[in-house]
C-alpha cells in the first residue's frame, strides 16, 4: 500500500495556507480561509482579507430614519471581518490573520452557547450594503454607519416610498490604530465598489425569500407569496395549532422587522432562542438556507439550478436510474409525495444535484433528506442546501464509499464510550452493534427515525450549530433510554426500545409528576434539553478531533474492503495473476490516480493563486476548491476509477524501467498549457519542479509502444482503463509466461487492423518497440553464454562503459533487432500477387549480385526513382547486416577480436575493413540504403504474418529470451522500481549513442563522438534506430510543434537556403555529414508524424533506417521537399533545434567519456 | 406460522439479505413477515430489522432478519450487518442478468468474510414476471406481460448450476405472488446446523476484541480460526 498520508502531508506543505481548503474535518491544520468560511458559512470563494476589533451598535427597535433617539440600543463587542464579497461581524473573537494561532482562529468551533459558530452579529453580502458613512463622533473614534438594502425593493427606492421606509442602519465602531482602521476602510471601499454589480442578483435571490413577503408593505398585500415549499400546497406536517405556528410567526415577523431579513439579518440572542423553540413553517426553509449558508451559494450563482436542469435536460445517467427507483418511496406518508407535483420537484432537485456533483451522484437517504427540505423550501433552495449539506455539514455521508457516515459512526461510538461507559460496556457485552441503529439517524438526519415534526426541530438547530447537533441528539437519545437499553440483550431488543421511544416523543416526559409544568414537558423537549445542556461539551472541535483520530482506521477499512471486493471481481483474467500481484496492481492503479489528483489539485491551487486578482477566474476556482485536497483516495470515494493515457504512462513508469522517459524535461501539454511556450523545457524554477505534472516520480516515456499497449488494453476504446482492463492486459503478458503467447501478443499489438498481417511500417514499429523496451537493459533470465562473457570483458577493457554485463547483452540485443528487421523483410510476403515478381526479383538480386555499387553518388541523387527500382543490391550490405548480428545473434560464436574498442564497433570494423576508408564505407552505406529502398518501396507493399514473426523471433536466441522472460519480467508489479534501478538520465541508457557509437549531433560534440568511433559506417542502422528511440521520443513533440514554423520558413527561403546549403555541403566533413544525417532524419520523422510531408519522406525515412550516409540522407531530404534544397534547409534547421537539445545531453556523456 | 402447543426448543437465527438494489429483498421479507406486498416502500437506509418465527417439526427458529440497502455504495456497510449472521439470502432479479453477477460477488464476499458455516441461499426473485410464473400470470404487471410475458433473462439452469458449485440453497420466488417465499426460509431453518444454534448469538467474552474491528469482523472475531479456513483461496 502506498503511503497516502505522507503524500497528503507533503501536498499540504506545498499549499499556500490562505488557499481555501474546505476540509475542516479532515485537515489537521485547517487553513484560515476554511475556518473563516466555516464560521460564517460562506462559500469557498471567500477569504479573510481584513479584520478589525469593533463594536457593533444596533439602534433600538422602531427607530425610523431621521429620529434621534438617545437610547444607544444594543451593543456587541466583537470582530469585523471583510472578505471579497462579505462583511461579517461576530461576537466570537476568532481571528483569521496569518499570525493568529490556530486556536484563535477556531474559537468558534468550541462551545457556542447556542449562538452558533457565527455568534451574534451579521453576515452582510457587500452588495446588500447600500451605503457606508464615516461618522464624526464626539470622541474622535473611527465609526462607520452601515445602511443596507433591507426592505428596499428597487421600485421602493423611489421618493414616494421613502417616508415609510425604515432603513436598516447599524453603527460599527472600529477599535484599532488609525492606520489599521484606514486600511480596513479602504478594503471595504474597494469591496463595495466591486460588488455594486451584484445588487440585481441580490434582489433576485431575496425575492424568493418568504420574509420579503411576510414583511411586505401594505400596498402589496395581494402579491403571490414566494414558494415556501410543498407545505403551502399540501399542508405542513403536524398540527399548526399544536406547533403554535401563528405565535411563532408573529415573533419572527417582529424580529425580522427590527433586525433585518434574509441577507441583512442581524443575529441577536433572540434569534437563536427563536430557532430553539422551532421555526414557523413558512419561514423554516428560508432560515435553514440562511443559517446553513446555502443562501450565499445561491447568491453566488442564482441560476445554477435552472441552468443545470436545462443543460442536462433529457440526459440519462446511472444516478438518474437510481433516483427513479426511490422517488415513489421518499416520505410516502406525506401527501405531497403522493402527487406528481412533489415527486417532480424531488426528481429535479436530486437529478440536478447528481449532475453538478457527479462524484456523489445519488445516495439513498438523499431522497429522504431532500424530500424533507422540499416541504419547506423551493426547488432551488433545496438544491443549494443539499450542496451545503454534502460539502460542508455532513461531508462524505453520501459519497460512494460513505466514509463520512462510517467515520461519524466511529466518532459516535467513542463518544458513547466516553460519556456513558456503563451502557457502552453493556453494548459490548451483549454484542450489540451501535451503528446498526445509529447509522440511519445520522444518514437521514433523524428524518426517518423520528416523527417528522420532531426531526424538523432537530434540523432547525442542526443548520445553525452544525453536525455536532446530530451527535448531541444521538447521545441524548441513548442517555434518556439508558435504563431500558441496559435490559436489551440483542440488536432486536435494542432497536425496539428505541423505536417505541421515537413513537412516544410527543408524550409527556414526566406523566406522573405532580407539577403540571413538568407534566407538560414532552419527551422531545426533554430530549432537546438533555442534548444541548447535558451534552453541551460536545463541540465542533471535539468532533473534529475524534474524526481526525479515527479517520485513518475508517478509511483503511473501507479501502481494504474495496480492495478485497475489487480484486475478487476482476474477472477471469485475474486468475492468471497471483493475489499478491493483483493486490499490488490495485495499489499501484489507485495510487497513481490518487497522486495525479493530488497534483492536479496543487497545480490548480497554484494557478488559482496566480489568477487571484482575476475576478472571473475566482468563481471557477471556488467551485473547484470545494472538493478539497484529499479527493481521489479510495476510501473517500474515488472521483475516478478510470486511467487515462497519461496516468497509464505514469502507472507503467512505476513498474517498468523502459517506461521512464529519457528526457525528463519534456513539457506536458495538459497540465501546463501556459508553460508550453518553451521556457519550461530548459530551465525550471525550483518550485516549478515540485509542481511537475509527474510529481516526485520519474517522468514516464511517451512512446508509440505505450500508446499501443494502452489501446490494446483499452478493449472498449473508451480512452480510459479500468483496473479490470489493466489486469486483463497484464495477465496476458505476465500471466501465462508462455513464449508463444507473448510473441502473439506482441504481434497483435502491432497488427493495426487485426487481419493477421503487419506491414512494413509495422515491422519497423516492432523493431522500434524492441529497442525501446531494451534500452535500459534487459531483465529476466538470459542465458549467459561464452560470448556474453567475452563481450563483457571487451566492454570493460574498452573502458567508459558502466554496467558492463548488462550492456553487452543489450548490445547483442541491438544486433538481434537489426537482424530481426532484415529477416522480417526477407521473409515478408508481398501484399499483392502482382508484386510477387518484383519481390522475387529483389530476393534474387540480393543473392546474386556480388558487385559493389559503383555508380557515383550524384547519379543516385539525381534519380530518386532508382531507389524504387532496387536492382542494385550487393553482398556487402547483406554481409554487413549479417555481420552486425552474427556474433550477437548467435551468442555461441566467440567474439573474434576481443581487444578492440566497443564490441559493436569492433564487429563492424571486422567486416568493413579498411574501416577508415571513407569510400568503402560510403559505398557500403549506399548499398544498404538502396537495399532498404527495395524493401521499403511503397509500391511493393509487403507484410509479415504471425507465423513469420514467430519464426523470425525464434531464430534469434536473444529475441526468444526476450519474449520468454525479459519482457514479461520487465513488469515489476509487486516490488516496483526502487530508486536504485530507476535511471532517469539518458547516460544510463543502452542505446547506440550511449555505447559511444557516433550519431549525428550538433557541432563539436559530434566531432568528438566521431573521433571515438571511426567505424562510422556501423552507425548506419544503429545510429538511425537510436535516433528513432531516443531522439524521436524526446524531440518529436518539440519538432512537431516547430515543424509548421520551419515549413513556412522553408518555403519562404527555399532558394536562398538551397544555395546556403550547397555552400555548406561543399565544406562538409564527414562528421558534419552526420549532422545532416541526424538532422535530416529528425525532420523526416517529424514531418511524417505531423503529416505535412507525403509518403516520399517516409520512404526516405526508411532509407535512413538502413544506414544511409550523409549523401543518401541529403538526397532523401531533397527528394522529399517541395523545393529542392528548401527542405534541406528546413531539415537542417530542425536538426539544429532538435540536435541542440540533444547535444547538451549527449555532450555530457561524451565529455565524461572522452575529455576525461 | 401456526403456533404449536408443544413446547419446542426455540433459537434465534440471524439472517441477512443481500443483493443488488431493487431486486426485491425488502419485498421478500415483507412477504415472509407480514404476508404482504407493497409497491412503494421507503428505501432501506443502512438496514431494516425484522423478526419472524419459523416452526419446524422439532424446533422453532426465530429469524432476526437484517434487510440491507441494495445501493452499491452501501456495500461497504454490509460487513456490519452480516457479521455473526448464520444465514444469508442473496437475492437477484430473474429479469436482470447483472443482478446475478452482483449476487455472485456477495456470495464470494460472504464465503470469505462472514461466519464460517453460514447458510447461504441464492434466490432469484420476480418469478411472476416470467412465463413460468407459477400460475400467477394474471397477476403479472405490464413489465412482464410484454414480449410473450416472459421477461426472464437468467435461466434456472445457469443459476442452479452456480448454486450447486458453491453449495448454496437455490430458489426462484415471487414476492409479489408469495410463491416459494416461505419455502426459502423453511429450507434455511432446516439447513442451520443444530450445533450452531446452541452457540448462536451467544454473547461471547471474546467479542470485545472484535468490536473495534467490525469492518473486518470475522478476521478478528471469536470464530477466527475457522474463518481462516473459509478464506483459503
Amino acid at each position: 500500500m502506498l503511503n497516502f498520508s505522507s503524500f497528503v502531508q507533503k501536498a499540504q506543505q506545498l499549499l499556500d495556507p490562505t488557499q481555501g481548503l474546505n476540509l475542516p474535518e479532515s485537515d489537521k491544520n485547517p487553513s484560515k480561509a476554511s475556518l473563516f468560511q466555516s464560521q460564517f458559512r460562506l462559500p469557498s470563494s471567500q477569504h479573510p482579507l481584513y479584520e478589525i476589533t469593533a463594536e457593533l451598535t444596533i439602534p433600538p427597535a422602531n427607530v425610523t430614519q431621521g429620529d434621534r433617539d438617545r437610547d444607544r440600543g444594543f451593543q456587541y463587542a466583537g470582530k469585523l471581518h471583510l472578505s471579497e464579497a462579505f462583511l461579517c461581524f461576530s461576537t466570537t473573537p476568532s481571528s483569521f490573520l496569518q499570525s493568529a494561532s490556530t486556536s484563535t482562529s477556531s474559537i468558534f468551533t468550541g462551545q457556542t452557547h447556542g449562538g452558533g459558530p457565527s455568534g451574534n452579529g451579521f453576515t452582510f453580502p457587500l452588495c446588500a450594503i447600500r451605503r457606508v458613512e464615516r461618522l464624526h463622533s464626539q470622541n474622535f473614534q473611527f465609526a462607520l454607519s452601515i445602511s443596507t438594502w433591507n426592505g428596499i425593493s428597487q421600485d421602493a427606492a423611489k421618493e414616494k416610498d421613502k417616508k415609510d421606509l425604515r432603513e436598516q442602519r447599524v453603527t460599527v465602531q472600529l477599535a484599532g490604530s488609525r492606520q489599521a482602521c484606514e486600511r480596513f476602510c479602504d478594503g471595504l471601499k474597494k469591496g463595495l465598489r466591486a460588488n455594486v454589480g451584484n445588487v440585481a442578483k441580490l434582489k433576485k435571490v431575496t425575492a424568493e425569500c418568504y420574509s420579503e413577503y411576510l414583511l411586505r408593505p401594505e400596498d402589496k398585500k395581494n402579491a403571490t407569496p414566494p414558494d415556501a415549499g410543498l407545505g403551502m400546497l399540501f399542508k405542513y406536517p403536524g398540527d399548526p395549532k399544536k406547533l403554535r405556528d401563528r405565535a411563532k410567526m408573529r415573533l419572527w415577523a417582529e424580529y425580522l422587522r427590527d433586525n433585518g431579513r434574509n441577507m441583512t439579518l442581524i443575529r441577536q440572542p433572540t434569534f437563536h432562542k427563536l430557532i430553539r423553540v422551532g421555526l414557523p413553517n413558512r419561514l423554516r426553509g428560508e432560515m435553514w438556507e440562511l443559517t446553513s449558508g446555502s443562501i450565499y451559494l445561491r447568491l453566488e450563482n442564482p441560476t445554477l439550478y435552472a441552468d443545470t436542469l436545462a443543460k442536462f435536460s433529457g440526459r440519462e445517467s446511472l444516478a438518474i436510474d437510481e433516483i427513479e427507483k426511490d422517488l415513489n418511496r421518499s416520505l410516502p406518508e406525506y401527501p405531497g409525495f403522493q402527487s406528481e407535483e412533489g415527486i417532480g420537484r424531488l426528481r429535479r432537485v436530486l437529478t440536478a444535484y447528481s449532475w453538478v456533483n457527479a462524484e456523489v451522484g445519488y445516495c439513498q437517504a438523499m431522497n429522504i433528506v431532500v424530500a424533507a427540505l422540499l416541504i419547506y423550501m423551493s426547488e432551488a433552495q433545496a438544491f443549494f442546501l443539499l450542496s451545503a449539506l454534502c460539502d460542508r455539514l455532513v461531508p462524505g455521508y453520501y459519497s460512494t464509499t460513505m466514509y463520512g457516515t462510517l467515520l461519524d459512526q466511529k466518532v459516535f461510538e467513542s463518544l458513547v464510550e466516553k460519556t456513558m461507559p456503563i451502557l457502552w460496556e453493556h453494548l459490548v457485552k451483549s454484542d450489540v452493534q451501535l451503528s446498526v441503529v445509529s447509522l440511519p439517524w445520522f444518514l437521514s438526519l433523524y428524518i426517518n427515525s423520528m416523527p417528522l415534526v420532531f426531526a424538523f426541530r432537530v434540523l432547525d438547530v442542526f443548520f445553525v450549530e452544525g453536525p455536532k447537533v446530530l451527535f448531541q441528539v444521538g447521545l441524548a437519545i441513548l442517555r434518556i433510554n439508558g435504563e431500558e437499553l441496559l435490559d436489551a440483550s440483542d440488536d432486536g431488543a435494542f432497536i425496539s426500545v428505541l423505536k417505541s421511544y421515537f413513537a412516544r416523543l410527543d408524550e409527556s416526559a414526566h406523566p406522573k409528576s405532580e407539577n403540571p409544568k413538568l407534566r407538560a414537558v414532552t419527551k422531545f423537549q426533554e430530549l432537546m434539553v438533555v442534548a444541548f445542556k447535558e451534552f453541551s461539551g460536545i463541540t465542533h472541535s471535539s468532533i473534529t478531533e475524534l474524526r481526525l483520530k479515527n479517520k485513518d482506521a475508517v478509511l483503511s477499512n473501507i479501502e481494504n474492503f474495496a480492495k478485497r471486493t475489487a480484486i475478487r471481481n476482476l474477472g477471469p483474467d485475474s486468475k492468471l495473476l497471483s493475489n499478491d500481484e493483483l493486490g499490488a496492481l490495485y495499489d499501484r492503479f489507485y495510487g497513481v490516480l490518487y497522486e495525479r489528483q493530488q497534483r492536479d489539485h496543487i497545480i490548480k491551487q497554484e494557478q488559482a493563486r496566480r489568477a487571484k486578482n482575476s475576478r472571473s477566474r475566482l468563481a471557477e476556482v471556488a467551485s473547484e476548491g470545494d472538493h478539497g485536497i484529499e479527493k481521489g483516495r479510495v476510501g473517500l470515494g474515488p472521483s475516478t476509477s478510470l486511467m487515462d493515457y497519461d496516468a497509464f504512462r505514469e502507472f507503467l513508469a512505476g513498474m517498468c524501467k523502459w517506461a521512464i522517459s529519457d528526457s525528463p524535461t519534456t513539457p506536458r501539454r495538459e497540465t501546463f498549457p501556459e508553460k508550453e511556450k518553451g521556457f519550461y523545457s530548459s530551465f525550471r524554477r525550483p518550485d516549478a519542479a515540485l509542481l511537475s505534472p509527474w510529481g516526485a516520480g520519474p517522468e514516464p516515456a511517451d512512446h508509440e509502444f505505450l500508446r499501443r499497449l494502452f489501446q490494446k488494453w483499452d478493449t472498449d476504446s473508451s480512452s480510459s482503463l479500468t483496473l479490470q482492463k489493466v489486469v486483463s492486459g497484464l495477465a496476458r503478458i505476465k500471466g501465462k509466461r508462455d513464449i508463444m503467447g507473448t510473441i502473439t501478443y506482441f504481434f497483435e499489438l502491432h497488427d493495426d487492423n487485426g487481419d493477421g498481417k503487419v506491414d512494413r511500417e509495422g515491422i519497423l514499429r516492432m523493431s522500434e518497440a524492441l529497442l525501446f523496451l531494451s534500452r535500459r537493459g534487459l531483465e529476466g533470465t538470459l542465458s549467459p553464454s561464452s560470448s556474453t562473457v567475452t563481450l563483457s570483458a571487451t566492454g570493460s577493457a574498452s573502458g567508459g562503459q558502466n554496467d558492463v554485463p548488462g550492456q553487452s547483452v543489450s548490445e547483442r540485443f541491438l544486433g538481434s533487432v537489426s537482424a530481426f528487421i532484415r529477416r522480417c523483410f526477407e521473409y515478408a510476403d508481398p501484399d499483392h500477387p502482382k508484386n510477387q515478381d518484383s519481390a522475387v526479383r529483389e530476393l534474387g538480386d540480393k543473392l546474386e549480385s556480388t558487385k559493389l555499387q559503383e555508380e557515383p553518388a550524384s547519379e543516385q541523387l539525381a534519380s530518386p526513382d532508382a531507389f524504387a527500382i532496387g536492382d542494385d543490391d550487393d553482398d556487402d550490405e547483406d554481409d554487413d547486416l549479417l555481420a552486425m548480428d552474427s556474433p550477437a545473434g548467435s551468442p555461441k560464436a566467440p567474439a573474434k577480436k576481443p581487444n578492440n574498442p566497443p564490441p559493436a564497433l569492433q564487429l563492424n570494423s571486422t567486416q568493413l575493413s579498411p574501416n577508415d576508408d571513407p569510400d568503402t564505407r560510403r559505398r557500403v552505406s549506399k548499398a544498404q540504403s538502396e537495399k532498404a529502398n527495395i524493401a521499403l518501396d511503397p509500391s511493393n507493399p509487403l507484410h509479415i504474418t504471425l507465423p513469420t514473426f514467430r519464426m523470425v523471433v525464434l531464430a534469434d536466441e536473444l529475441l526468444e529470451q526476450f519474449f520468454e522472460s525479459s519482457f514479461p519480467s520487465s513488469f515489476h508489479i509487486i516490488e516496483g522500481l526502487t530508486s536504485a534501478n530507476t535511471p532517469t538520465s539518458a547516460s544510463s541508457l543502452t542505446t547506440f549513442s550511449s555505447l559511444g557509437i557516433g550519431i549525428g549531433i550538433g557541432g563539436a560534440t559530434s566531432r568528438a563522438v566521431n573521433a571515438a568511433t571511426p567505424a562510422a559506417g556501423g552507425r548506419g542502422l544503429r545510429g538511425v534506430l537510436d535516433n528513432i528511440v531516443t531522439d524521436g521520443m524526446r524531440v518529436a513533440a518539440e519538432v512537431r510543434r516547430r515543424m509548421e514554423e520551419a515549413q513556412r520558413e522553408l518555403e519562404k527561403n527555399a532558394l536562398a537556403s538551397g544555395q546556403q546549403q550547397g555552400q555548406q555541403r561543399g565544406g562538409d566533413e564527414e562528421d558534419e555529414d552526420e549532422d545532416e544525417d541526424g538532422a535530416g532524419f529528425t525532420s523526416d520523422r517529424a514531418s511524417t508524424r505531423s503529416g505535412k510531408v507525403g509518403r516520399s519522406v517516409r520512404s526516405s525515412d526508411r532509407d535512413l533506417l538502413t544506414g544511409a550516409d550523409a549523401e543518401a540522407g541529403d538526397a532523401a531530404v531533397d527528394e522529399a521537399g517541395p523545393a529542392p534544397g528548401g527542405v534541406g534547409e528546413g531539415g537542417r534547421e530542425l536538426g539544429g533545434n532538435g540536435g541542440g537539445e540533444r547535444s547538451s545531453e549527449t555532450g555530457k556523456v561524451v565529455g565524461v567519456e572522452f575529455d576525461g | 406460522m401456526a403456533d404449536s402447543n408443544t413446547p419446542k426448543p426455540s433459537s434465534s437465527v440471524k439472517l441477512v439479505l443481500l443483493g443488488e438494489a431493487a431486486v426485491g429483498k425488502s419485498s421478500l421479507v415483507l412477504r415472509f413477515v407480514n404476508n404482504d406486498f407493497q409497491e412503494n416502500k421507503e428505501p432501506t437506509i443502512g438496514a431494516a430489522f425484522l423478526t419472524q418465527k419459523c416452526n419446524l417439526p422439532t424446533r422453532t427458529i426465530k429469524f432476526e432478519i437484517w434487510d440491507t440497502a441494495g445501493q452499491e455504495r452501501f456495500a461497504s456497510l454490509a460487513p456490519m450487518y452480516y457479521r455473526n449472521a448464520q444465514a444469508a439470502l442473496v437475492v437477484y432479479d430473474l429479469t436482470k442478468p447483472t443482478s446475478l453477477i452482483k449476487a455472485k460477488h456477495w456470495v464470494a464476499e460472504l464465503q470469505r468474510q462472514a461466519s464460517p458455516g453460514i447458510v447461504i441461499a441464492l434466490v432469484g426473485n420476480k418469478l411472476d414476471l416470467t412465463s413460468d410464473g407459477a400460475g400467477s400470470g394474471g397477476d403479472a404487471d405490464g413489465a412482464g406481460a410484454e414480449d410473450s410475458g416472459d421477461a426472464r433473462k437468467v435461466t434456472t439452469e445457469e443459476a442452479k448450476t452456480y448454486a450447486e458449485e458453491e453449495g448454496l440453497l437455490f430458489f426462484e420466488t415471487s414476492a409479489k405472488t408469495g410463491y416459494n417465499v416461505t419455502e426459502v426460509f423453511t429450507a434455511i431453518a432446516n439447513a442451520i446446523p443444530e450445533t450452531s444454534l446452541k452457540t448462536a448469538r451467544g454473547p461471547g467474552a471474546s467479542h470485545t476484541a472484535g468490536r473495534t474491528e467490525e469492518q473486518r469482523v470475522n478476521l478478528n472475531g471469536p470464530r477466527d480460526p475457522n474463518a481462516k479456513e473459509g478464506c483459503a483461496c
